[in-house]
């Protein structure tokens, strides 16, 4: 069966994509790459990356080395111009139009600024980036993204990095419900693989972690257990779930059941 | 002639180009450079003249969510 994740003229057979930040090592990020197969792998730029000039080079070396698509972001930025430079200069230092755009408007829970981010997108698409917005869940926000030309959309679960798994599960099913074509890619606040595998059986089209898998004790298990239930999850999906009723319904058929309409020779002498 | 570069001031050795800057640096490949946050093409970088004051961002590839 061909069931692929498609956006922006792209066809992705893999629907997990991976965050490469807070891993202990650059050979466990690539452990962990390979063990999930993602479809894309989120980037930053930096002035100088953490732990010198040596862990950084091993950091590009070895993330080369996959060959996975690159998904820059613009994480930590603030304000549209913020956003903006930084696009440009991570499509210059990273040869691609991919964005991941985030426009942070609380540094407590690094909830998107949703007027930052439409106004930021609105540009970015216009200067040929294309635009995966870091977003809420919010209908109205995501459909000012799409008016603004993204084909995609990445509302969050729970804040970044908080492992709560969907917070807000109505209004996630309604989005989904409210936008039946538009890709969504479940990003942010993902703890557990069940959570991953709860936002596919939804109709979700894609999950995107980091944190969940790279400060797992065993990140390259984890990783492997968020690429199996993301596919379990959406072949549950792709399958057709039973509505959810409040009474049992026998699933075993009563037709030929033995001993109907006489009583029971046990109950007739007396047995238990 | 200073400059800013990655938010520390820095003197500019003639000439005063970009090209001279980045040769000076003896920085690792990849990187993009901002000038007074407009980005540097890598086409453009031969051709980029600084002037008193320029601010300069040099940024690598990071790890990142």
């Amino acid at each position: 069966m061909q069931d692929t994740l498609r956006f922006y003229g792209h066809s992705f057979s893999s629907r997990i994509l991976l965050g490469t930040a807070r891993y202990e090592s650059p050979m466990l990020l690539v452990e962990a790459i390979n063990a999930a197969v993602p479809a894309m792998v989120t980037v930053a730029l930096r002035r100088q990356i953490e732990g010198g000039l040596q862990a950084g080079q091993s950091f590009w070396e070895v993330l080369r080395a996959t060959n996975r698509v690159l998904l820059p972001n613009t994480a930590g930025c603030y304000t549209v111009k913020e956003a903006v430079n930084t696009a440009f200069l991570a499509r210059e230092l990273f040869e691609t139009d991919f964005l991941k755009l985030e426009v942070i408007g609380d540094d407590q829970n690094l909830q998107p600024d949703p007027f930052g981010l439409v106004e930021a997108a609105t540009e970015l698409v216009k200067q040929g980036f294309r635009v995966l917005p870091y977003c809420t869940d919010d209908l109205v926000l995501c459909r000012r993204l799409l008016d603004a030309g993204c084909e995609v959309l990445m509302p969050w679960a729970a804040p970044i990095g908080t492992g709560q798994g969907p917070r807000n599960p109505k209004a996630l099913r309604e989005l989904r419900d409210r936008l039946p074509d538009v890709p969504l890619i479940v990003d942010a606040g993902l703890g557990l693989p069940s959570h991953a595998c709860q936002v596919m059986e939804w109709g979700f089209d894609g999950v995107l972690v980091n944190t969940a898998v790279s400060r797992a004790i065993d990140p390259v298990l984890m990783a492997t257990a968020f690429a199996n239930v993301t596919k379990a999850g959406r072949l549950g999906y792709l399958a057709g779930p039973i509505p959810v009723q409040d009474l049992a319904v026998a699933s075993t058929p009563e037709i030929g059941k033995p001993f109907c309409g006489e009583a029971s020779p046990f109950a007739a002498k007396g047995t238990a | 002639m200073s400059l800013t570069v990655n938010g520390q001031e820095a003197q500019m050795p003639d000439p005063p180009t970009l090209e001279t800057l980045l040769a000076i640096l003896h920085l690792r490949q990849p990187y993009a450079v901002a000038r007074n946050e407009e980005v540097v093409r890598r086409s453009e970088i031969q051709q980029c003249n600084l002037m008193e004051g320029d601010r300069i961002e040099i940024v690598y590839p990071s790890a990142g969510g």
